[in-house]
This record gives structure tokens, C-alpha cells and sequence, in this order.
């Protein structure tokens, strides 16, 4: 296998600004969905069927979008469409917010980021190669997160000073300067193979290869079944509290709430490219069990902390959980699935199984809170937050590779 | 052989199906073609009676954003609660949060309710009540008794049969 000279910064400069940018596409107007409906007179009922549709064409999507990307000659141009596709959708919010239209919409905009997803990783992993992909998603991460926090300055500040319908419309503009930044990156940079992961073999080897293969890998299950835990004890944790705040500070409950969702993000920002580079130096399996056991111990610590500026502190452990796995899940899945040549439709499998842990997740405690109150609901979900940790640290085994 | 006769008989069942579904459209036809009938007999039915109200005097207030006395934000009119004798009781806002992050719907009572600036579009309604009072509010659920948050000094509970 030839050596390949690492990519060039314009193109790792590019990535990282077509994160950045992505983010405010993709996720910067969700959270006004709702809102914006509501001023346009749309029911509740409307509005509650738009958001479930788009949420199960979410969560079904994820493993044809994988293997979609799998396919895909051009990593880049498979993305550059999903990002005018979400563009379009934004664009079809603000215009026409009617049912027909407004339902295509947020169909497109699911399908678009069941392929957004894992073509980044993909990127990633073509650009440079399974040994130094673990320091490349922190980058990522990092620009996400930071992409994620101006996104929610922005949108909220337009939101706020102009109209919710011009939220939509900034998303649609910023689709532009995403476009560009995705351009920047050079596409005979990606390996296309390697972005699949895929070995380049003398002889195809059927065995090796085969998606029944893939489906088999016993740590690919086991890691799915650690992120489903993970997402259904994680998922429903921010909302309720935010409950919690809005009912004990309400002159600050905004505040507090801006804060509680600010401070994780700046953490992730902060420390995930040092996740990316002690999980090279250490292994996966120390960084999954931090990971797991800051999500348990933030959930006690909701239960008994009662004082609101104090809840906003343990926010900081939301941000070691996010940076851990925003790192770990492509880099563990690169792990596995490399050499089969369905790493993103691996990405896929994990990806429905994040899907499934947090829809269960708000469903399963809401109903606890309802019955039972929020302590009860917060013990609950540190409770699955520990059985990941045991998950993890009685049956996962390591996946890091030392040599290509 | 045994699906040719399966194929009669389901060919049968759809027959006898759709002449009783047509039977009982036309009779039900009928009965609703009848009671016109006697009424045309006597005098033509009267048109719908129309009333004009002014633009500036009435308006849909589904989405429309609630203030308090002291100007706070409090939320928007998603919902609007009727009793069975058809009298507006309540209205169902959407309260609190950041972002559609930890917003709640809670019932506030009508009467709580000001909407003297109503007519321009952009126009919000005032609420007799403090963002302290509204938080400790319990959330608003189907199917379940509503609990109403009124004016200061007239929170009464609802009267409810089940």
C-alpha cells in the first residue's frame, strides 16, 4: 500500500469550517420549528405530527443514508447536495408554511442529515487514514460545538430582534459559506476507499467484506447497545431539569436555561481534540468509562442539587459526556467497521440506536416524572447510565489499533 | 380449483357489501332529503344570517404572543378550552424555556385575560398575572382535570364530573 503525504491544510482548514457552518444549517432553526408554526396559527396537533414525521424519517433513515454514503463516488458531492437539500427546506419553512410543504420539508431535512452525519466521517477518514482519525474528530467536535453555540447566539438573537420567520431565511443564506467551505476541500485529498472503509485488496475478499460480516462484529453490538443505554439515560435529562428550573427561578429560568445549554458546548469546544488524543494514547475503553460515569454522576447530582445556579455546574459533566462520545462513536465504529468497506453503514447502526435510546428516553421519563417526580426520574436515568458503565467495562473490549 | 372459488366468494362478499353500503347511503339520503322537503313545502329555507364585525374590532388570537401588566414575556396562545355549554373558560399558553427547551402549557383563566390592543396583527394580549405566579403552574394534560390559574385571589378549581 502506497504511503499517502497527509492532507493539505487548506483542506483540514475547510472541513473544519464546513463543520462549523453546518451547524448552524442543520440544527440553528430547529428549536423555532415550533414557535414558528404556533405564530402561523398552526395547532398543536399539526405541529406534533410535522415533528414525528421528521423524527421517524430521522430514525429510519440512518442505515440507508449510511449505506448511501458507502456508495457514493464523491463523498463531497453527496454532501454538498444534503446541505442544499436542508437549504431548500429552510427556505420552504419560511415561504410557504402550509401543511403539504412544510411536512416535505421536514422530510427532506431528515433525510439530508441522515447522510450529513456520516459523509463528515467519512471526509474525515478519507482525508487522513484509521491511525490519525482519532485527533481529526476532535477537531471536528470542536468546530461543531462551536458551529452549534454561534448558531443558537445567532438564531436566538434574530429570533428575538427580527421575526421567527427570518430565522429560516438567515439558515437558507447560510447555506452558501457552507457550500464554499465544503468546496475548499480538495476531493483528490480523499482517499475514497479508505473514506469507506475499505482496504485496497489484490483479491477481493468476499468474506471480509460482506455486510452480514459487519452485522456480526460482536463489538459493533455491544457498542450499539452501550449508545442506546447512553441516549436513553442522556436524552431526557436536559429537558426535565429545564422543567425543574422554569418552575423554582422564573425570573432567570431563560438564563439559566441559555446557560445550562451554553456550558456543555464550551466544554466540548474545549476539550475534545485532548479526547481524540488521549484516546490514541490510552484506548477506547478508559475514555468510554469517563464518559459513562460523568452521565451518572450528573444524574444524581440533578436528584439531590436544588439550588439552580449550582445545576448550571453540573452542566460541566453534560460536557465531558458530549466531548467523549462525540469523539468516540465514529472513531470506535471506524475501529470496527475498517477493512469492511461499510464503515458509515456501521455509523448507521449506531446511529439507530442513538435514535431509538432517545425517543424511548424523554417518553420513558416523562411518564416517571409525571408519576413519580423528577428525583425519581434522575435516579432512573443515572440507574441506566451505570448499567452502560458495566456494559462497557464487562464485556467491551478494546478496539484501538496500533498498526494500519 | 380452491382459488377459483375463493375468488367467487370474495367476489360475493364485495358485491353484497357495497349494495348494503349503497342502500344505506340512499336511505340515509332520503331521511336528510325528506326534512327539507316538508320545510320547502311551507317557505323556503332562510339564508345564513351574516354579521359584519370590523376589522379593527375582532380577531383570531391562535399564536398570539401574551404579555404581563409589568411587559414580560409570557408565552403564546396555542390552545383555547370551552366547556359544554360552549362558554370560553380558559386559555392554554406556552410558557417559559429557551430556545423550545423547557417550556411548559399551563391554563390561565379567561377572565385573567386582556385584549384590548387586538387588532393589528403584531399586537399581543396582556395577562393579570406575574411570571412568579405563572411558573409554579402545573402543566397542562388532556384528558385530565385542568387546573386554571386565575387573576390574584380568585384561583378556584374547576368543577369536573369523571
Amino acid at each position: 500500500m502506497p504511503v499517502r503525504p497527509p492532507p493539505s491544510p487548506q483542506s483540514q482548514r475547510g472541513l473544519d469550517w464546513f463543520i462549523f457552518f453546518l451547524a448552524d444549517v442543520q440544527t440553528g432553526f430547529g428549536p423555532f420549528i415550533a414557535v414558528y408554526l404556533t405564530t402561523q396559527k398552526w395547532t398543536q396537533v399539526e405541529i406534533g405530527i410535522v415533528l414525528s414525521i421528521g423524527g421517524i424519517v430521522g430514525l429510519l433513515g440512518q442505515m440507508p443514508g449510511g449505506a448511501i454514503v458507502d456508495a457514493a463516488r464523491s463523498e463531497r458531492v453527496v454532501a454538498g447536495y444534503a446541505v442544499a437539500a436542508i437549504g431548500m427546506s429552510a427556505l420552504a419553512y419560511a415561504l410557504w408554511p402550509i401543511f403539504p410543504v412544510v411536512t416535505a420539508a421536514a422530510i427532506l431535512h431528515a433525510m439530508a442529515s441522515c447522510v450529513l452525519g456520516p459523509a463528515i466521517a467519512a471526509i474525515s477518514l478519507g482525508l487522513v487514514g484509521p491511525l490519525a482519525i482519532g485527533e481529526r474528530l476532535g477537531r471536528n467536535a470542536r468546530f461543531a460545538s462551536l458551529g452549534n453555540g454561534s448558531a443558537a447566539a445567532l438564531m436566538g438573537a434574530v429570533g428575538y430582534y427580527v421575526s421567527n420567520r427570518s430565522v429560516f431565511l438567515v439558515t437558507f443564506l447560510l447555506a452558501i459559506p457552507t457550500l464554499i467551505a465544503l468546496s475548499r476541500i480538495r476531493e483528490r485529498e480523499i482517499d475514497i476507499v479508505q473514506a469507506h472503509g475499505a482496504i485496497s485488496r489484490e483479491v477481493p475478499d468476499e468474506k471480509a467484506t460482506s455486510v452480514f460480516n459487519l452485522i456480526r462484529q460482536k463489538p459493533l453490538l455491544i457498542f450499539a447497545c452501550a449508545i442506546l443505554l447512553l441516549q436513553l439515560a442522556n436524552a431526557a435529562m436536559l429537558p426535565i431539569m429545564a422543567g425543574v428550573v422554569t418552575t423554582r427561578s422564573s425570573q432567570w429560568a431563560p438564563v439559566l436555561i441559555a446557560a445550562c445549554i451554553i456550558v456543555p458546548q464550551a466544554i466540548v469546544a474545549l476539550m475534545s481534540p485532548t479526547v481524540g488524543r488521549k484516546a490514541q494514547a490510552w484506548g477506547r475503553r478508559p475514555i468510554l468509562l469517563i464518559g459513562f460515569s460523568a452521565l451518572a454522576i450528573r444524574g444524581v447530582l440533578f436528584a439531590t442539587v436544588t439550588d439552580p445556579y449550582l445545576l448550571v455546574a453540573v452542566q460541566i459533566f453534560d460536557g465531558i459526556t458530549a466531548a467523549v462520545f462525540a469523539v468516540m462513536v465514529p472513531l470506535i465504529v471506524a475501529d470496527v467497521a475498517f477493512g469492511s468497506g461499510h464503515f458509515n453503514l456501521a455509523l448507521g447502526i449506531v446511529g439507530t440506536a442513538t435514535g431509538i435510546g432517545a425517543s424511548l428516553s424523554t417518553v420513558l421519563a416523562g411518564y416517571v416524572t409525571d408519576k413519580f417526580g423528577g428525583s425519581v426520574a434522575f435516579l432512573g436515568l443515572a440507574g441506566v447510565a451505570a448499567t452502560g458503565l458495566l456494559l462497557i467495562l464487562l464485556v467491551m473490549p478494546e478496539t484501538r489499533r496500533t498498526t494500519a | 380449483m380452491r382459488a377459483r372459488w375463493l375468488v367467487a366468494a370474495l367476489a360475493v362478499a364485495l358485491a353484497t357489501s357495497i349494495g348494503a353500503w349503497a342502500q344505506s347511503e340512499t336511505s340515509g339520503r332520503s331521511i336528510a332529503q325528506d326534512v327539507p322537503k316538508q320545510d320547502a313545502a311551507k317557505d323556503p329555507k332562510p339564508p345564513a344570517s351574516v354579521t359584519v364585525i370590523g376589522a379593527r374590532d375582532a380577531h383570531g388570537i391562535l399564536g398570539r404572543e401574551v404579555r404581563s401588566a409589568a411587559d414580560e414575556n409570557m408565552g403564546r396562545i396555542v390552545d383555547v378550552i370551552v366547556d359544554r355549554d360552549g362558554m370560553v373558560r380558559a386559555a392554554v399558553i406556552d410558557f417559559g424555556g429557551f430556545l423550545g427547551v423547557g417550556s411548559r402549557k399551563i391554563v390561565v383563566d379567561w377572565r385573567a385575560l386582556r385584549f384590548g390592543a387586538i387588532a393589528n396583527k403584531s399586537d399581543s394580549i396582556s395577562l393579570e398575572l406575574t411570571k412568579d405566579q405563572v411558573s409554579k403552574a402545573p402543566e397542562y394534560k388532556e384528558d385530565q382535570p385542568v387546573i386554571v390559574l386565575g387573576a390574584a385571589g380568585s384561583l378556584q378549581p374547576w368543577e369536573f364530573d369523571h
